[in-house]
């Protein structure tokens, strides 16, 4: 890689050597036409026993590791924590060449690991905590999972009541968590606790990063909607959390947990967007002419493919001029929950019955995954009315709730 | 082309510094002669719009030939910067019949590619010495007979027939109309006189957007360009005035939304300010998402008309069904939430309902629109239904 020592390589010129590396180590994805074939898996959500979602994990982890080592991981990262320091949309080029190879599928703790959990550390950690944890948390050595919803504490985050009383050099943590992608499989969990029940709710909050196998741990599967497990409980009963695993000031712990939502909530702009073209190949290859009705409601859903790829461009190009993304940023994940919704219609439209009775024919019942699954992204990673109220509030500048 | 990946580079998405202070310009001057009054009063005038800006506009800024070759008098730039000003003539509501003359005609000419007729009119549009729309085009389908038809007699061609709704139809100097002829449909330049060509204004919803009746009575008339390529000629230049549309209408949304939250932010009801109740709060957040994505959509069919044709179909009927509803949504809200004061008369928010019904139905409705990204993705299989 001599020739990026002397500076970025274009766009164009790093596409085009991504595209030939990835033909060294993966094979190319089957072209489209051979629907009817294949996996026909919607989900949104995966739905793995313990056994299979270590197994994959550890599939993903090696090829995350492949990346790492060769280069073409942790892009936008200073070469310190082996990144090469390019432009950050360059991540978004390479996703664009890789998604053309058969590489296996990162479920969430793998973006909530490098995407959310690593820049909050190389925002608020101490150099020690840096070296630490970064490397380890890019190549997926460590994976971390978010420990911040609570029972008490859906959309209004900030009044978590997990406790952690400090202890002389280490702090011990009680409490309840609920909603964590990935407990089983991360090595690390982000926990936002109270260490100030006495100033106000905001003010009163800390992070820390607790060892997931740490006595007093413990994860239990929930079952979601869709009757499959992707999320868990975990319970902190008396937790013992060295003071070095503190990330950020003591009582700083909202603004840590705010830059993670942030990251998190910039991060769904694709999200729904296969399963949507999943829905308009299904669309066209139906065994009988579309109605009028359907036509329409397709034509929909195919615009709205479109438009949520040009917000995402446009995103891109903010970033490609120096400049930080405006609303287009924000929007991205209410345009794509209310595409996930649309998708749903037009499925139910097009299979009728055969959508909810297995008839065991290809790419029919499968789509009750999708059906049951879309509802949960309304919810997660902040809910829609959340998502609305931080639109009007932060872009458009309206004037909060008077506070009670 | 894999329709549902867009192909254009990002940076054409995004607006350059250039196009940044062209924007600038031209909100600060439209701010100076184009505030709600001065609209209401040129609505009043014989031509309707402010034929002094218009020549500002075409003199010192130079709007007119922004899309225009310099070999025809032009600057030369793109389709993307007459977009800008577009938007900008939109957002103020600015009745000058750009869209009939820099868009429709002056892109009809061009696409036709007669360079005499180019020459002929061309110098005089970019310099806002010549008005000119376009007549027959239907709502640019490409589908239906033409209305009027053409005869070559002794003294060369002349038009007869109806055009109805022809924007700015009873005041532009120069019109280009799609008739028929034993060739085929076909392309000619009229300029109308009161003997041979009956004109009748329309009285329309919308007054920013003049639009007549056009008789043709043995009207001379010239050919413009090739009976072959009339149709291609058609059609790109509706779909370009589809781009300039949606460019128009992120400008009437824009402004739609940002004057909501400032009434808002300052109207108190119940003790505090309207805009601090959270069921208005998320409706305005459901325009911006809207808002959002039709800037995406107005982009792309705005980059696609500067520089990849052959993606534009798509692009334009995607823009035109975006963002016609989101010109719906925030003119809506825009009058919901000013209360009764925005059901008033003398309120601004009315001229811009009526802009945005106006423009909705311009070139072809939301559902023909989706019909034809259905056939152009593979989604519409032959059914007497459709």
């Amino acid at each position: 890689m001599a020739e990026e020592m002397s500076g970025i390589p274009e766009p164009e010129e790093f596409r085009a050597r991504a595209r030939k590396w990835l033909g060294t180590v993966a094979r190319p994805r089957a072209a489209d036409g051979e629907w009817g074939s294949g996996s026909d898996s919607v989900a949104v959500f995966d739905n793995w026993t313990e056994e299979q979602e270590r197994e994959h994990t550890a599939r993903v982890q090696e090829w995350e590791r492949t990346r790492y080592d060769q280069g073409w991981s942790a892009l936008h990262w200073e070469e310190a924590y082996g990144g090469r320091g390019l432009p950050a949309y360059y991540e978004q080029l390479y996703r664009a060449e890789e998604a053309a190879f058969d590489v296996p599928h990162r479920p969430e703790i793998f973006p909530v690991t490098q995407a959310l959990v690593a820049p909050a550390i190389a925002l608020w950690g101490t150099e020690d905590q840096k070296r630490r944890w970064l490397r380890p948390m890019l190549r997926t050595d460590e994976l971390a999972c978010q420990l911040f919803s609570e029972t008490e504490a859906g959309s209004d985050l900030a009044a978590v009541r997990t406790k952690a009383v400090r202890d002389g050099e280490n702090w011990v943590l009680n409490g309840h968590k609920v909603w964590t992608s990935g407990a089983r499989v991360a090595t690390w969990g982000v926990a936002v606790c109270r260490t100030d029940p006495d100033v106000r709710k905001h003010a009163g909050i800390t992070v820390f990063l607790v060892r997931m196998d740490a006595p007093g741990v413990t994860v239990r599967p929930i079952r979601q909607m869709t009757g499959g497990t992707s999320f868990n409980e975990v319970y902190l009963d008396g937790v013992t959390v060295p003071d070095t695993d503190r990330l950020g000031p003591v009582g700083e712990g909202w603004r840590v947990t705010l830059s993670v939502l942030a990251a998190e909530r910039l991060d769904s702009g694709s999200l729904g967007l296969d399963n949507a073209d999943r829905a308009l190949d299904l669309a066209a290859h139906l065994p009988r002419p579309l109605t009028g009705g359907e036509q329409q409601r397709a034509a929909d859903l195919h615009i709205r493919t479109l438009i949520q790829r040009l917000i995402g461009l446009r995103v891109t190009a903010a970033l490609v001029a120096g400049r930080e993304p405006g609303a287009e940023a924000s929007v991205g994940k209410l345009y794509a929950t209310e595409t996930m919704r649309r998708t749903s219609d037009l499925v139910s439209e097009l299979l009728g019955p055969s959508l909810v009775a297995d008839t065991g024919e290809w790419g029919t019942y499968a789509w009750t995954e999708h059906l049951l699954g879309a509802p949960g992204y309304s919810i997660a990673g902040g809910t829609d009315e959340i998502q609305r109220t931080i639109l009007a509030e932060r872009v458009l500048g309206l004037p909060k709730e008077p506070t009670r | 082309m894999h329709p549902r990946h867009p192909e254009i580079a990002p940076r054409l998405l995004s607006e350059t510094d250039e196009q940044r202070q062209l924007r600038t310009v031209l909100r600060d001057l439209f701010r100076e002669t184009s505030s709600p009054e001065d609209v209401r009063k040129h609505l009043a005038t014989p031509r309707g719009y402010d034929e002094a800006l218009w020549s500002r506009l075409a003199g010192e800024i130079g709007v007119h030939g922004l899309a225009v070759p310099e070999e025809y008098g032009g600057s030369g730039f793109t389709f993307a910067e007459l977009a800008v000003v577009l938007e900008e003539v939109g957002r103020a509501l600015c009745s000058a019949p750009l869209l009939p003359t820099v868009v429709l005609a002056a892109h009809a000419l061009l696409y036709s590619g007669d360079r005499a007729a180019c020459e002929q009119y061309l110098p005089r549009i970019a310099d806002g010495a010549l008005t000119a729309t376009v007549a027959g085009f239907g709502e640019g389908f490409g589908d239906g007979e033409p209305i009027v038809t053409a005869e070559r007699g002794s003294a060369g061609w002349v038009l007869r027939g109806r055009a109805d709704f022809v924007l700015d139809g009873a005041g532009a100097d120069v019109i280009l109309v799609r008739a028929a002829t034993p060739d085929g449909p076909r392309l000619f330049a009229c300029e109308p006189d009161p003997g041979t060509c009956r004109r009748t204004p329309r009285r329309v919803l919308d007054e920013t957007r003049r639009q007549a009746l056009v008789e043709f009575r043995g009207a001379p008339a010239t050919p413009v360009g090739t009976a072959e390529g009339a149709e291609a000629t058609v059609s790109a230049t509706v779909d370009t005035g589809r781009a300039a549309l949606a460019a128009e209408q992120i400008g009437g949304s824009g402004h739609a939304l940002d004057a909501t939250v400032e009434f808002v932010a300052q109207r108190h009801q119940f003790g505090r300010p309207i805009g601090s109740f959270q069921a208005v709060k998320h409706r305005l957040a459901d325009v911006l998402v809207a808002l959002e994505a039709a800037r995406s959509a107005s982009a792309y069919a705005t980059a696609c008309a500067a520089v990849a044709p052959e993606q534009l179909p798509v692009a334009a009927s995607a823009a035109a069904v975006v963002c016609s509803e989101t010109f719906r949504l925030a003119t809506a809200e825009y009058v919901q939430l000013h209360g009764g004061i925005g059901f008033t008369w003398e309120h601004p928010a009315h001229l811009y309902v009526r802009r945005a019904r106006g423009a909705e139905v311009l070139f072809g409705t939301a559902d023909r629109h989706r019909a034809r990204l259905a056939a152009l993705a593979g989604l519409a299989l032959e059914s007497c239904s459709v």
